[in-house]
């Protein structure tokens, strides 16, 4: 197969340049910090393409293009302090549209507006008092006719900041329906290992060494089954099955243990900001940062 | 990576705090040290000269290549060694190389001359300042849409990245002026359209030369459809031809994804000369068969020069459409009658004189140059029912382009006076295709064999050979 064949099944990978230099790291937004907000950023997307009704490549997608365009931001182009849940909202919204399953700007708005509330937000790390026990009232996450207007010019401002950023390159392969073929050829039919290979595989989406982001989705795929075979207890081929996938074993090493370290870094942050918020909007990054600032002066 | 413990939740609460203590300690040093080297390597760059800021700008060109991370290694070190020998057995395939970056200004550009203005932008000749090539500059129609970007120019920029073929017009990238809905799109630049050649030949082209053009139209379409891409607006004045005798495929501004079984779409697509039955009859679900139908009527119009079926309107072209193939039955089309439209087609009552072949050939009368092979082709790419048309793959194996006359070599084309090098490329006269987000009109045949809605002066019942109009 020639290499073109090939692009629907890969990805645009970041550069070491971006990696080390990301737009928030030149603002003086600590690594940590830039971190937690992106991967809060990402679990937003997730929760507002679920209550869209959205398919999960979709929301796959969009938070590799909401992934990227964090590390592809520039400080001309788009002050990275700037509110992430905006960014997470565009790129859902701009991934939907491209898809066979387009939405409304209004739907995408309401909707964050729900989960962006400290009220009625099911989200950990932007309500810490919890779900609210019975389901908000719509009044409570339906944006006035104002308000909607302001909103939307914002939603689709941003959408064209995002394909600035991306060159307008909105290809995104995710490893999932990889994962599934590999695991056919594999052999590996029990549903109990597909669903976990595809549970391993939505975790990374969130995943602090940004996994999708630099490794193409055949080294996801297969590092997902390698790890579910392994906690099913099931005995894959013999021999190094992952090299038929062209994926070598340091690459798969590292992918493991990237997805390994995800169920502990995610405990990590509910302890580090339990009954916090995580900022996702800009003035709250600010504050974040000075409130750091100050106890590093007051110790 | 630890291999002792395969699954994660049950564990020691408390040995899982030192671990993660632990972990973190680790991290904290990864992290420092990463920022060490990071800034070792900014203060490196800085004394290089030329810096990150240059190529953050994206003026450089193109990109670096990717370089193996420093992270990756350090966290794999353990197992290099063992892992060395064994690399050098096993051949792994290597995906290309790809990254992202902020579109490049305008500016690059130096415009030099207006080529023509589509349906979906205006197109001009420039040149790179930076390269001195030569290039074709696009410009994105984005009027104010109430959904932000329009959907028409992402998948158009999102097909055509994808559709690197040899027979694609090649999008270099997308640049962008000051403001933000100032969008181009940088091609390649080619001397010709296939229509406004056609105009201007004195003599249609000739047999061998019709089947080079075929054979490099139906090849990108093949590569297009194999992608799940399809075009939907093939006609010659999307195909562009260079004075090397290569045609490549543009304008893929109705071009979309598509899927298996196929998903219900809008049927305004296509401009209406070469839009497909199916579509006219208002089929909500379609394949990459109307493509296939746009090929039979551009095979037609190289032919004869003139384009095929020139109607003035959807119910003209349903009728100038039977009036060639003759009209449908349930025979060589099962299921048409159940499609939106069908239900006001009036058809003749003898239609269902079957013919031998499946689907039946055209009138010999209107190729009369053609051979037993080619009208069997153009029969089958113009069969009413899609189901009947070849895919582009069959269309290529086809018996046509094997006989002789033999293709003639790209190398040995003729060259022609460019019209889009030097002035403003002809307006054609072609019809644009539908606008993205326009309502399918309710469609009303029961004229197109004479009935009486129509209003037309047509006999009643003299059947499918009637002209309206």
């Amino acid at each position: 197969m020639t290499a073109t064949g090939l692009k629907q099944l890969s990805n645009a990978l970041a550069t070491p340049d971006q990696l080390s230099n990301s737009s928030s790291s030149i603002d003086g937004v600590p690594s940590d910090l830039e971190t937690s907000i992106r991967v809060a950023g990402a679990q937003l997307t997730q929760t507002a393409g679920v209550l869209l009704g959205l398919s999960q490549d979709i929301i796959g997608q969009a938070i590799v293009i909401f992934t990227r365009f964090w590390l592809g931001a520039d400080g001309e182009a788009y002050e990275s302090t700037r509110p992430r849940y905006d960014v997470s909202a565009a790129a859902l919204y701009m991934t939907a549209k491209l898809s066979f399953q387009p939405t409304s700007p209004r739907s995408v708005l309401n909707v964050y507006t729900l989960l962006c509330s400290s009220d009625t937000s099911p989200l950990w790390f932007v309500n810490p008092k919890g779900a609210p026990a019975e389901a908000p009232a719509m009044e409570s996450y339906l944006l006035t006719e104002g308000e909607y207007q302001s909103a939307r010019l914002t939603l689709l401002r941003i959408e064209s900041v995002i394909l600035r950023i991306l060159s307008f390159d909105t290809h995104v392969a995710l490893p999932h329906t990889i994962a599934l073929t590999y695991l056919q050829t594999l052999g590996a039919t029990r549903p109990a290992v597909a669903r976990r290979v595809v549970e391993h595989l939505n975790a990374a989406l969130l995943s602090p060494q940004l996994l999708y982001v630099t490794h193409q989705p055949n080294a996801l795929a297969v590092a997902a089954i390698y790890l579910a075979a392994r906690e099913d207890g099931i005995k894959l081929v013999d021999g190094n099955w992952w090299e038929v996938f062209d994926v070598d074993r340091e690459e798969l090493g590292f992918l493991v243990v990237g997805m390994r370290s995800l169920e502990g870094f995610m405990r990590r942050e509910m302890e580090q900001w339990k009954n916090k918020t995580i900022p996702l909007l800009v003035d709250d990054v600010d504050s974040e940062i000075e409130r750091r600032r100050m106890m590093v002066e007051g110790e | 990576m630890s291999a002792s413990k395969s699954r994660w939740a049950d564990e020691d609460p408390e040995t899982e705090a030192i671990i993660a203590a632990r972990k973190r300690e680790k991290e904290e040093k990864k992290r420092a040290k990463a920022e060490k080297q990071r800034q070792l390597e900014a203060s490196k760059a800085q004394t290089d000269g030329d810096g990150n800021d240059q190529s953050r700008n994206g003026d450089s060109g193109p990109p670096m290549k990717r370089r193996r991370l420093s992270n990756d290694a350090d966290t794999n070190d353990a197992e290099v060694p063992e892992n060395a020998e064994k690399k050098k057995q096993t051949t792994l395939l290597r995906f290309p190389v790809r990254e992202w970056g902020t579109c490049r200004h305008v500016d690059n550009f130096e415009r030099l001359n207006h080529i023509e203005e589509g349906s979906y932008g205006w197109v001009s000749r420039a040149k790179d300042i930076n390269t001195g090539e030569v290039v074709a500059l696009k410009k994105l129609k984005i009027e104010n849409s109430p959904d932000g970007f329009p959907v028409t120019g992402l998948r158009e920029i999102q097909t055509l990245l994808e559709a690197r073929h040899a027979n694609v017009v090649y999008l270099r990238e997308v640049v962008m002026g000051n403001k933000m809905d100032d969008v181009y799109l940088v091609m390649d630049f080619l001397e010709h359209d296939l229509k406004a050649l056609l105009d201007e030949m004195r003599e249609p082209f000739l047999p061998s030369e019709i089947k080079t053009v075929l054979l490099q139209v139906v090849g990108g379409l093949e590569f297009l459809h194999a992608q799940w891409i399809m075009h939907r607006d093939l006609k010659t004045s999307n195909l562009l031809m260079n004075n090397r005798g290569e045609i490549k495929i543009a304008d893929f501004g109705m071009a979309r994804y598509y899927g298996d079984p196929p998903p219900k779409l809008t049927q305004l697509v296509v401009t209406l000369w070469y839009r497909a039955p199916e579509l006219l009859l208002g089929a909500e679900k379609y394949g990459p068969e109307i493509d296939m139908w746009s090929i039979g009527c551009i095979f037609g119009e190289l032919l004869t020069k003139e384009p095929l079926l020139q109607g003035k309107n959807e119910v003209d072209q349903v009728s100038k459409i039977f009036d060639l193939t003759g009209p449908p039955n349930s025979q060589i089309w099962p299921g048409f009658r159940s499609l939106p439209n069908a239900k006001s087609l009036r058809l003749p009552s003898n239609s269902s004189a079957s013919s031998s072949s499946d689907p039946p050939l055209l009138p010999r009368s209107r190729f009369p140059y053609l051979t037993n092979a080619g009208l069997g082709l153009i029969s089958e790419l113009l069969a009413l029912n899609p189901a009947s048309r070849p895919t582009a793959r069959q269309c290529l194996a086809h018996p046509y382009f094997r006989e002789d006359p033999r293709p003639k070599p790209k190398e040995i084309f003729p060259t022609f006076p460019s019209k889009a090098g030097m002035e403003k490329r002809r307006r054609h006269h072609t019809p644009e295709a539908p606008k993205h987000g326009q309502e399918a009109p309710e469609l009303d045949f029961a004229g197109v064999f004479g009935g009486a809605p129509g209003g037309d002066t047509g006999e009643v019942g003299a059947g499918f050979s009637l002209r309206l109009g």
